[in-house]
């Protein structure tokens, strides 16, 4: 579960003040779907980033598991995303310099696991994006969707319980997207992982189960279907 | 793994990595031959006056440095030399007896110094007999070789006699005739105007004692250390002996090599900054092209000290393959010209040369080979990049992975 408590985040504070996210308290439960919308500038990614630890808030807490980690320092904040949290950004988040079989198991290898079960988990997982065949392309060999799974695959390495994607369909042509998001349901049901994933795009509102809307930093709506 | 993402990175930048290990190797490059050349050089200097007068290391009673007096003089027993010659680094050892003297022939009279020696030893350190103008270098008992200044000086040569007197051991009167059995030229314009050999014998009758020596002159084994070797002795010699190097013995030649080295070092310094500037572009290119992927490299759960590992290695592949390429390509090179020796009075200083001609030593010396010298010059390249690594440390340590992101 992961819960936010009164999560402010202000940038600029002073005289330009941007108030990205305003006081947003919400909870996610294990096994949710949630697509959090809004308009350009509402505070989508912000939220996200203060959510995974990638950015601290001004004021209020992220309760994950019980865990305050908003309190946490820099490095064990790292150490917590390494072993907790999955990320899938928008684009080119995947290292250039390594294949996609390695950009997966690298976080393994963060992790300290073993040669033989990396090695296992890696081909489970490029099977589960549908990529095995192309395990050993660099990134700049794949496409944009391609890309993308592979970003799944490694956010899933770590066996986290939630993964927070910003906006993973942005630069997908329309089977693209739909080949991401079946992936995802399907871990989504398969492995009970919790999904929160920030986008624009009506096909992707529709498979969501849960919609939260953002209009400048705050939550305006929140359906669950 | 961190060796995997840097090796690629280097790979994937082939021609900024090649462009700095290029930079890396010309400047370390000439860096090694011309402090190869140097060395080769001013081994060949201390040897030459080494080994034609003075011995890498000394043993005296102690006090005869400063006051070289036959009081100061000492007895040496089997015991002591074969306490000595058991060191590490020893050779050979010789014993000599040297002593003041006026010497005259006719009505002119002029002061030199008597070198009492043992023949057979004294050849495994010196190469005097090879420098006999005239007569030969076979000292029987009662006979007396002197230098070429000597012999210009009063116009004598081989068979001619001369008498020497002065003090002998504990204030007794020393005289003596002796004839000359020959003239050597000590390849040194000080040295040519006092010198005079007998056998130990000899002039441990003229002075009236006979069994002391003033000198024990150690010839040490090829590339030892002599500072080593006076540490050593250090150990097994009592207070009343003090020993000392030729640098010590003869400081006019340690101060001409460090005048000469220091310019050197400082051709080497210029080369090192130019180096250090071109790797610092280098890794600061490096640091800044790839802010997203830290970016990324963090946010998926990298710490900041494995990233910064990263850009370690890079760092330190960088410089050492060229460091290691320098190495490879020098190395031949010095042994071909240790094993032919090269001219090389263009590359020295005034000072050098000027003391060169007169120790009638010809400028032709073979390359060092000592690995000293491109061992160090690398550990400086080491640092230097251990040191420029410092700037990504502080990059990656400030480094905000949401701010990074942002394209
Ligand atoms: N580093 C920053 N400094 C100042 N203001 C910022 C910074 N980052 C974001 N903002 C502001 O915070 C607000 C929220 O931005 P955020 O990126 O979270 O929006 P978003 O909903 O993700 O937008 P988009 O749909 O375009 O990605 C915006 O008004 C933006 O201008
Ligand atoms: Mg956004």
């Amino acid at each position: 579960m992961i819960e936010t408590k009164k999560l402010i985040k202000i940038y600029n504070p002073g005289k330009f003040e941007v108030k990205a996210v305003n006081d947003v308290s919400t909870v996610f439960a294990e096994g949710e779907f949630t697509a959090v919308v809004g308009p350009s500038g509402s505070g989508k990614t912000t939220f996200l980033n203060c959510v995974g630890g990638l950015d601290t808030p001004s004021s209020g807490d992220v309760i994950i598991s019980d865990e305050k980690i908003t309190k946490f320092s820099g490095a064990e904040i790292i150490k917590y995303r390494l072993n907790n949290i999955g990320f899938v950004f928008q684009a080119y988040n995947l290292i250039p310099v390594l294949s996609a079989k390695e950009n997966i198991e690298m976080i393994m290898l963060l992790q300290g696991a073993n040669e033989k079960s990396r090695k296992t988990r890696t081909d489970e997982l490029l099977n589960q994006v549908g990529l095995y065949e192309m395990r050993n392309r660099r990134p700049s060999q794949l496409s944009g969707g391609q890309q993308q799974r592979v970003a799944v695959a490694r956010a899933l390495a770590s066996k986290p319980k939630f993964i927070l994607a910003d906006e993973p369909t942005a630069n997908l042509d329309t089977s693209s997207t739909s080949n991401l998001l079946n992936i995802m349901n399907k871990l989504n049901e398969n492995e009970k992982i919790t999904f929160i994933f920030s986008t624009h795009d009506q096909r992707v509102i529709d498979r969501a189960r849960r919609v939260v809307t953002l209009e400048d930093g705050k939550i305006v709506n929140d359906i669950k279907k | 793994m961190i060796f995997k993402i840097a090796w690629r990175n280097i790979y994937r930048n082939k021609k900024r990595s090649l462009i700095t290990i290029t930079s890396v190797f010309a400047a370390l490059f000439l860096i090694i031959l011309m402090r190869a050349l140097q060395f080769g050089f001013y081994d060949k200097l201390i040897e030459t006056v080494v080994e034609s007068y003075a011995g890498y290391v000394e043993i005296h009673a102690d006090g005869f440095w400063d006051n070289q007096s036959l009081d100061n003089s000492m007895q040496v027993d089997q015991q002591l030399l074969d306490d000595i010659q058991s060191v590490e680094g020893v050779e050979n050892i010789v014993q000599r007896l040297q002593t003041f003297s006026l010497i005259s022939v006719g009505e002119k009279t002029k002061g030199g110094v008597i070198n009492g020696i043992n023949l057979s030893e004294e050849q495994k350190i010196t190469d005097w007999n090879k420098k006999m103008v005239s007569g030969s270098f076979d000292l029987s008992d009662n006979e007396i070789i002197i230098a070429k200044g000597i012999a210009e000086f009063f116009g004598i040569s081989e068979n001619d006699t001369l008498i020497l007197y002065g003090q002998g051991y504990r204030g007794m009167m020393a005289a003596g005739k002796y004839p000359i059995k020959g003239v050597i030229d000590l390849k040194n314009p000080d040295l040519n105007k006092i010198g005079l050999f007998m056998t130990m014998e000899s002039v441990r009758n003229y002075v009236s004692s006979d069994e002391i020596s003033t000198h024990i002159i150690i010839g040490k084994e090829k590339y030892y250390d002599e500072d080593k070797i006076v540490e050593n002795l250090g150990l097994i010699l009592s207070d009343d002996y003090e020993v000392m190097t030729w640098k010590e013995t003869l400081p006019e030649i340690e101060q001409t090599i460090t005048a000469d080295s220091a310019g050197g070092l400082i051709m080497a310094f210029i080369l090192y900054v130019i180096v250090v500037f071109g790797m610092f572009g280098t890794v600061l290119m490096m640091t800044e092209e790839r802010k997203y992927e830290f970016g990324v490299l963090i946010s998926i759960g990298m710490s900041r000290i494995r990233l910064f590992g990263i850009i370690l290695v890079e760092t330190i592949i960088l410089s050492m393959a060229g460091v290691l390429l320098a190495i490879i390509v020098t190395y031949p090179i010095c042994i071909y010209y240790n094993i032919n020796p090269i001219d090389m009075a263009i590359l020295m200083g005034d000072g050098a040369e000027q003391m060169m001609e007169e120790m009638g030593f010809s400028p032709v010396a073979p390359m060092s080979t000592s690995w000293d010298i491109p061992l160090s010059h690398s550990l400086v390249i080491f640092i230097f990049s251990l040191l420029i690594s410092i700037y990504p440390a502080i990059k990656i340590s400030k480094l905000n992975p949401v701010k990074s992101m942002k394209v």
